[in-house]
């Protein structure tokens, strides 16, 4: 008893660690970045729907300013691109300072936003910042820049 | 060229404001121009631990409009500027956070570096400080909650086109349990800046009648000497990867040193 009592004083003194690796969480946190890969192809429709788990939206149409659809992620944006470019002329023309428009659906938020003379219609479950849709747009138009030149390098290939 | 850093984590409590406060008197003294920002907009508290808690123009006002950031520039300890947040609740839900990238913009060129101490979270005056800077250097702690929100935060800012070049373990007391730093590394797919040990003498620090970051007041003690060498680090001095703190007590040094704590 002597012994058990002194080894725990012991133990009290020399503040002995009595800590453990926690393996499972480790391995849990290990696997965690590959869920979060996010490596582009040569498809450039597969790119829109990798870019729109990376952005965290449901979906996205680009537009020129006269409502004809560039790129979408649903690989049918017409009605959508017509509609939000539309809205956004209209809001830009009487609010010419406007950068981005914002609209509450019951089905998720429409974020209208003009980048390198495009309109960006994004869809999704919670409004997205200003920074978060400048950062998509920014990264779509890359994407589609990219797009434009493979397709002239295969053109003149051919 | 100017560097502009942010310092985030993720999770609160990681030392993020105190490695920012430390690490920029560190390159001030090393020679560097450096501004120091108090990006954390709702709970600012960077000018305490700088001792600089009275400074009427903020960068609340500068986020507002209502003044430029010029004059939002403060001088800091060992030549350093700095910029604060707002302590009062009074105007930080007005505060635009999203102007912050426009206005470091608008001074960046006259520093060597910037560094930006950001929030916890990844709310938007986080996403404001992570798009506002080209660099985020992450903080974290050898346990796995904190990795896994240094995990999302590294995510949030590569989404947001912020290249994340690092991250620093802190509060490191080598206890087994603790998740060592070659195994950050690997989870976090990041190089290591710096492990800076568990110190009772930043604590200390901010206990005193004037208040200074540590590596200020005691630039001898061992966290002080770790963000010395994370700083050079960040210049690109090479410095020696020795983990020097790892100054386990024995025994009778721990058992000693009971009764000199009791004497004092």
């Amino acid at each position: 008893m002597f012994k058990r009592m002194a080894r725990k004083v012991a133990s009290r003194v020399k503040d002995e660690d009595t800590t453990i690796r926690p393996t499972s969480q480790v391995d849990f946190l290990k696997d965690f970045l590959s869920k979060h890969n996010y490596v582009f192809s040569q498809d450039f429709e597969e790119n829109l729907e990798i870019l729109k788990k990376k952005h965290l939206v449901d979906d996205f149409v680009v537009t020129n300013f006269d409502g004809s659809v560039v790129a979408s992620s649903n690989g049918n944006g017409q009605s959508d691109g017509i509609m939000g470019t539309a809205m956004f002329s209209y809001i830009k023309s009487e609010i010419p300072d406007s950068e981005a428009v914002l609209i509450k659906r019951e089905d998720g938020w429409f974020m209208l936003f003009a980048l390198n003379k495009k309109v960006f219609i994004v869809r999704a479950g919670s409004d997205l910042s200003g920074i978060e849709l400048k950062a998509l747009a920014l990264e779509l138009s890359i994407l589609m820049e990219e797009n434009k030149e493979t397709k002239m390098e295969k053109r003149v290939a051919r | 060229m100017t560097r502009v850093i942010v310092i985030a984590s993720g999770k609160g409590g990681t030392g993020k404001t105190t490695i920012t406060a430390n690490m920029g008197i560190a390159l001030a003294k090393a020679g560097k121009k450096v501004l120091l920002v108090d990006a954390d907009v709702a709970m600012a508290n960077l000018s305490l631990i700088l001792g600089m808690q009275s400074s009427p123009i903020t960068l609340h006002d500068v986020l507002l409009g209502e003044s430029q950031v010029h004059d939002a520039i403060y001088d800091g300890p060992n030549g350093l500027h700095f910029i604060p947040s707002g302590l009062s609740l009074d105007n930080y839900k007005r505060v635009d956070s999203e102007r912050l990238s426009g206005i470091i913009a608008t001074i960046a060129d006259q520093y060597d570096f910037i560094l930006m101490d950001a929030a916890a979270g990844i709310e938007k005056n986080v996403l404001s400080a992570l798009s506002a800077a080209q660099e985020t250097l992450l903080v974290t702690m050898p346990t796995s909650p904190a990795i896994a929100d240094a995990l999302k935060t590294k995510i949030v800012a590569q989404r947001l086109g912020s290249k994340v070049i690092g991250v620093i373990i802190n509060f490191v007391m080598g206890e087994k349990g603790e998740i060592s730093k070659s195994e950050c590394s690997s989870i976090l797919e990041l190089p290591v800046y710096g492990s800076v040990p568990y110190d009772p003498e930043v604590r200390k620090s901010f206990m005193q009648q004037k208040v200074l970051p540590v590596i200020a007041r005691k630039p001898d003690s061992i966290a002080a000497k770790e963000m010395q060498k994370i700083a050079s680090r960040l210049i690109g001095v090479q410095v020696s990867n020795s983990d020097d703190h790892k100054d386990k007590k024995g025994f009778f040094s721990k058992f000693t040193s009971i009764f000199r704590r009791n004497k004092k």
